[in-house]
Formats: C-alpha cells, sequence, structure tokens
C-alpha cells in the first residue's frame, strides 16, 4: 500500500522525520506513537503530500504522492481542524465531501444513520456550523467525514485524544471491525497506549524522527511501550 | 492589576501578531499611507474656513461649520456601526485571574475609545477650532466648544458601543439612523423646521456661554454610566458576544448538473455569504456598479473615453481583485483539507475561474443600463468585461499563488491589511493601470474603436486559451504548493 525510502525531513537543521525503510501493506492497523515532537504529525503530513520532503519519496500504491493526484481518490484522513470547512453545517460538509467521491445524498443519509450512536444526537441537525461546535464534536465531525467515503487508506491523527470516553470505545470497535470486514489499511497515533495496542496490528515507535521499535499489536506490545515510557 | 498592563498586552498582542507584516518597506509604506490620512485631514481642518468661504461667499464660516454639526454627529454614528467592532473577547483570558471586575471594565472601556473613529474628528476639529474660533470668540469659548465636540464623539461612542452590546444586530439601527437622517434633511430641504438653523444656534449659543458645555458632558457622562453598567452586570462571554442565529443547510441545486467545480463553486458562495470579511468585499463589489452614476455622466460629456475605461474596469472587473488576492488565502483555516480531499487540482483551478466569469457576467449585465446614459459605455464595458475575464483572472489566480499568509475571515475588511502584502499592491496597480495604458496610446493614437476592438481580442484570447493557461496555472500552484500550505498554518 504505502512504501517508504530514505525519507527525510527537517526543519532548521532538527530532524522532524527520518525513515530509512518503511512498508505498510493493505489490511494493516498501525498504531504510531511517540512523545511530543517524535515527528507523528510530520509523517502524517508528508504521506498527505501537505510537506515537502527533503529527500526520499513516499510510494503509495507504486504511485509518487508528490507528483500523482490517484491516491487522494482512496485516502482519507483527519488531522486537526485545518481538515474542517467551518462555515458549513455538518450536513454540508459530509454531502460535500461525500460528492467528491461520487456519493449521492442519499448515500450520505444512509451512512449516517449507520453512524448515529457515534454522533450521540449532539451534532446532526443542531443548525449550526462547524465552527460553533466543540473541539470534540468537531473531532467527531472529522472523523466521520474521513471514514464517509470508505477509503482503502485511513489516517487519524490522535483520534482518542479529544473524545469522550464512550465514544472512544466505540471508535476502538469501529477501527476494529472496518479493519476486518475491508481490509483497509488503518494509520493512527495515539498516546493512549491502551488503546493503540488493542486496535493495532503493528505498532511503529516514534523517536525524534526515527522508528525504532516496529512490533505486533497485542497484550505484548503494551509492555513494551509501558517499558519504553515509563519516567526513567 | 493596573490599567496600562492591560494595554502593554494589546501593544504586544498587535505587534507580535504571527502574520504582522514583518515587511519594513511595506510597514513604512502603510505608516507614510496613514500620516498621509491624517495630515489631510488635518488640512481639511485647516482649510475648511477658506473653501466655505470660497463655495458660499459673505456667510460665517462658524455658522455654516455649526449648522452641519447635528448632521456630523448623525452620519459619524452611521458609520461607527459598519467599522467599530466590540473588544470583548479581550478579555476573556482574564476573566479567570486574580483582577477585579472594576479594573477589567475600566479596560474594556479605555481600549475601546482607542479607535481611528474617535481620533480622525479631532483632527478637524482642533486645527478648524485655532484657525477660526480663537480668533473670534476666544480661549475660554475655544475650549469649552473642543470639550463639546470631544464630549459628543465619547457620547456618540458609547451609545455605539451600548446599541451593540444590547441588540443581535445593529443594522435596524443603521437603517432606523439613515431614516432620522432622511426626515431631518426633508424638513431642511422643504423648509418646515430648519434642523441646520437648530444645529447653528446651539453651537454658536454654545460659543456665546461656554459654560453650556456641561450638557454635552452630562449626555457622554451619562452614556458613559449606562454603558458600564450594562457590562458590569453582564461580564460574561456569551453575553458580551453577540447571539448567534440558528443556521440552515443550503444547496444551490442549480450548480449540481456542473460536477465537482459546481460543488466548489457552491463552497466559495457559501464561504463568501457566511464569513464577515469576504461578505464586505461583497457588499463593495456591489456598491461600486453605483460609480457609473457619479463618474460616467461627467467624462461621457468631456469624450475622455480612457477615464471611462478605468471606471468600466473597475465596474465590471473589482470582484477578481478583490476576491482574488485572497483566492486560496480566503481557504486558508482548512486548506490542508482542501490539499487532501479527492479534489483534482485543475478541477479547482477551473472552479476559482468559473467563479470570476459568473460575478463578472452578472455584474456586467447590471452595468449595462448604464447604457442609457450614452451609447459608448456599451462598447467600453463589453471590452472591459472580456479584458476582466479573460486576462485579469488568470494574472489573479497566478499572484495568489504567491500569497502565504493566513487569513481570518471573522475579521471587518476595512482599514484591515491583514494578508497584504506588497505582492498584491503591485498586483492591483498592475491589472487596473496596464490596460488603461494600452487603451490610452491607442485611443489617441489610433481611435477609439482601435482601442476597443484591441483590448477586447486580448480578453477573448484569453479566453479561447483558457484550457492551456490553467494547465500552467496548475503547474505554477503546484510549484508552490507546500510553501502556501506552511504559511497558512502559521496563525
Amino acid at each position: 500500500m504505502i512504501s517508504i525510502k530514505k525519507l527525510q525531513k527537517s526543519y532548521k537543521g532538527i530532524t522532524a522525520v527520518d525513515i530509512d525503510v518503511l512498508e505498510i501493506h493493505a489490511g494493516e492497523v498501525i498504531g504510531l506513537v511517540g512523545n511530543n515532537g517524535a515527528g507523528k504529525t510530520t509523517f502524517f503530513r508528508l504521506l498527505l503530500d501537505l510537506i515537502r520532503a527533503n529527500s526520499g519519496e513516499i510510494l503509495s500504491k507504486g504511485n509518487l504522492v508528490t507528483t500523482t493526484e490517484e491516491w487522494k481518490s482512496y485516502t482519507a484522513a483527519y488531522i486537526d481542524e485545518g481538515f474542517l470547512i467551518d462555515y458549513l453545517t455538518p450536513e454540508e460538509y459530509f454531502y460535500f465531501v461525500g460528492k467528491l467521491n461520487q456519493l449521492s445524498k442519499a448515500d450520505v443519509d444512509d451512512f449516517l444513520h449507520t453512524y448515529q450512536a457515534f454522533f450521540d444526537d449532539a451534532i446532526l441537525k443542531k443548525g449550526k456550523y462547524i465552527r460553533d461546535f466543540s473541539k470534540g464534536n468537531q473531532f467527531k465531525i472529522g472523523i466521520i467525514a474521513a471514514l464517509l467515503t470508505n477509503p482503502e487508506l485511513l489516517i487519524l491523527d490522535e483520534p482518542f485524544a479529544n473524545l469522550d470516553p464512550t465514544t472512544q470505545l466505540r471508535l476502538v470497535d469501529m477501527i476494529k471491525k472496518m479493519a476486518a470486514d475491508n481490509r483497509m489499511c488503518i494509520i493512527v497515533s495515539s498516546h493512549d497506549i491502551n488503546h493503540v495496542s488493542e486496535v493495532s496490528s503493528r505498532i511503529l515507535l516514534m523517536e525524534k524522527g526515527k522508528i525504532i521499535k516496529d512490533i505486533a499489536g497485542g497484550e505484548a506490545a503494551y509492555d513494551e511501550m509501558v517499558e519504553y515510557f515509563k519516567v526513567k | 492589576m493596573s490599567l496600562l498592563t492591560f494595554l502593554a498586552h494589546q501593544w504586544h498582542s498587535f505587534w507580535r501578531a504571527r502574520n504582522a507584516n514583518k515587511s519594513l518597506v511595506l510597514q513604512i509604506i502603510l505608516g507614510i499611507f496613514y500620516l498621509l490620512i491624517f495630515l489631510e485631514i488635518a488640512g481639511i481642518g485647516i482649510l475648511l474656513p477658506y473653501l466655505l468661504e470660497e463655495r458660499m461667499p459673505g456667510k460665517d464660516p462658524v455658522l455654516l461649520f455649526s449648522s452641519y454639526i447635528i448632521y456630523y454627529f448623525l452620519t459619524g454614528l452611521l458609520f461607527r456601526f459598519q467599522l467599530q467592532e466590540l473588544p470583548s473577547l479581550s478579555i476573556q483570558p482574564y476573566l479567570t485571574q486574580n483582577i477585579k471586575r472594576s479594573s477589567m471594565l475600566r479596560f474594556l472601556n479605555v481600549r475601546s475609545v482607542v479607535h481611528v473613529i474617535n481620533i480622525l474628528p479631532l483632527f478637524v476639529f482642533i486645527p478648524f477650532s485655532v484657525v477660526v474660533i480663537l480668533p473670534a470668540y476666544g480661549t475660554v469659548a475655544t475650549v469649552c466648544f473642543l470639550v463639546s465636540m470631544f464630549a459628543l464623539v465619547v457620547n456618540n461612542h458609547f451609545l455605539n458601543m451600548y446599541i451593540k452590546r444590547r441588540s443581535i444586530s445593529s443594522s435596524w439601527w443603521f437603517f432606523a439612523i439613515i431614516i432620522i437622517i432622511a426626515i431631518l434633511k426633508g424638513f431642511d430641504y422643504f423648509k418646515i423646521i430648519s434642523f441646520e438653523k437648530t444645529s447653528a444656534n446651539l453651537f454658536i449659543g454654545l460659543l456665546h456661554h461656554p459654560w453650556l458645555c456641561i450638557i454635552p458632558l452630562a449626555l457622554a457622562t451619562v452614556i458613559f454610566l449606562i454603558n458600564n453598567n450594562y457590562l458590569r452586570s453582564h461580564l460574561y462571554i456569551e453575553e458580551l458576544v453577540s447571539e448567534r442565529k440558528l443556521t440552515i443547510s443550503k444547496k444551490y441545486s442549480f450548480l449540481d448538473k456542473y460536477g465537482d467545480v459546481g460543488e466548489m463553486i457552491a463552497l466559495d458562495l457559501k464561504l463568501i455569504f457566511r464569513n464577515k470579511r469576504p461578505k464586505s468585499l461583497i457588499i463593495l463589489s456591489g456598491v461600486i456598479l453605483l460609480y457609473g452614476f457619479i463618474f460616467y455622466p461627467k467624462y461621457l460629456q468631456t469624450g475622455n473615453y480612457t477615464v471611462l475605461f478605468l471606471f468600466a474596469l473597475f465596474i465590471t472587473g473589482l470582484f477578481i481583485s478583490n476576491y482574488g488576492q485572497f483566492l486560496f488565502a480566503w481557504q486558508s483555516s482548512h486548506f490542508d483539507g482542501m490539499m487532501s480531499y479527492n479534489i483534482n487540482m485543475k478541477q479547482y483551478i477551473k472552479a476559482k475561474f468559473s467563479l470570476f466569469v459568473t460575478v463578472c457576467s452578472l455584474q456586467f449585465l447590471i452595468a449595462s443600463f448604464y447604457g442609457f446614459m450614452g451609447w459608448r459605455i456599451l462598447p467600453i464595458q463589453l471590452a472591459a468585461f472580456l479584458y476582466s475575464i479573460g486576462v485579469n483572472s488568470f494574472v489573479t489566480i497566478y499572484a495568489a499563488t504567491y500569497n502565504y499568509k493566513y487569513l481570518n475571515l471573522s475579521k471587518s475588511a476595512s482599514m484591515n491589511f491583514q494578508g497584504i502584502g506588497a505582492l498584491q499592491w503591485l498586483q492591483s496597480l498592475l491589472i487596473s493601470f496596464g490596460p488603461v495604458g494600452v487603451f490610452y496610446l491607442l485611443n489617441k493614437f489610433v481611435g477609439f474603436w482601435a482601442a476597443i476592438i484591441c483590448i477586447s481580442a486580448l480578453g477573448i484570447t484569453g479566453l479561447a486559451l483558457n484550457e492551456v493557461i490553467i494547465n500552467w496555472l496548475v503547474g505554477q500552484f503546484n510549484i508552490r504548493k507546500h510553501k502556501i500550505l506552511e504559511g497558512f498554518r502559521e496563525r
């Protein structure tokens, strides 16, 4: 799905991302962990061609993300509010994103119907623009919009951080289910090692831009992360 | 916490704003620009008596001046509705600190007074009073007169603040005041009751009895206290900002048949109508349409077609330069998203171009009614229109790929230079005076029709080549895409 070679990005001499080789396959759920400044968000932005790498390349299904646009049709992401068009109502935003991916209004309505529980009645038909929602609810809108297009590659930056506990658990279930049903490739970053070890089939641990651990998800990964993150 | 600390924070917030213009050259240019405005206005104050003398010889300038003071303050109130914003949100970070309410109130009041609209009038009143009133009425009267004027400015200021705080929308007040002015003017015009005379009597009386200045002072104090008390009991963030209306999802179904391009035009339209800054630009583009009434007759008479062409360019094409200079910056808050949604860059640029063509065609159609003033206006406007959409639109899109500055949509546009760099100034000069120069030369040395045909041909060529040009623009955009994204992320 994604293959990365000699990818480097630095800001004023400080390395933000430095990945020699990395292959990510369809059907994998990647948990990206690391303390603040490890380069997780920069890595995501590089994947989406939102920043220019100093060197190296990222291939998505064999095509360079920097020079082709096909990846946009099967990739969906939510990194921060910079992905939300804040003067639209949530419905308008969903229809807009749906339309860009050839989904009719009815398709979008059907989809939203199945995610009613996730919204908890706080988002649809509220007569508010996205900018007037709370941060947590904006996050929900962003995540749902990313899922809406049924992407083959889904990128979520710290999805658990801004959600309430119920929604966090729902999201954990959703990610597991999507990965099992659709062989979707999902990359999530998180500070919540509990959730991340539960959903991920593979964990990448970043430190100062480098991937220093590449391990299988599950209980063992949880213990390894506890060991790494504990205060020394 | 003292008032000075608050003000120091404000000073920092102004100069340290991320996207405050850091370019020294531009700051100097802006500085000179402001200085010129102030000097000009002070000049008006000094020259006013001579101007009055020239226009209406033999009349006492003080009398004339006084007779318009009432109208001045009424129209001043109108401008305030549009230009002044409540400085409420700036106190948000202080609300939870150990600061007394009274000192926060004092800050809010003082902070709000510091505004161009309060300072500018003084530049008229002070020179005028020194030049005319001082020699005729003496020091005491002059000082009292100035004190009254200042009190009335303050009075207007807090009245506006109070109205804005009390009512969700000030537009009703806006129209109410327009109607009041119209009625007063009407009474004056039909000589039923002369408010000009009333105004003159009031202020000349003030000069004869300087102690009367306690009346405006009292007025100002009362409105200040009312405002202050209201603030004191409503010092909660949700009550300080005006209330939000319920919004309804909208769909521009007529754009449906244009696919993704239509969808993005609809997005741009929503952007324009739902955000303060682009909305005021649209209103401006509408007001510009009326310029024809003011300028066309004069230049039609003198046969100065070059100037007519310049105005035609503004009337038919102002939207392009106004909206286009921030073409991508309008979406700066969600540009990360725009670049990762499933949008083809060519369609994206094409949508921007189509928006230009749509709005300009509308402006052109409306402006065609000016044809009734003289048939020559029609070919001139047609040429200006074709040039605007065929050349200026592409130049503007190209220039927009060099604009890396984040734009806050919720701030109003007047006197707002956020996101404007040297390039924008250069661009606006180029797209208006370039074609005007060509028109002038051709009109002068070849003939009217040569100028019209040549300008139109340039526009038509651009339109015919739009596919090629748009492809090239996409390439240009892609070269600077990451730089634009990076700039927009810096808020």
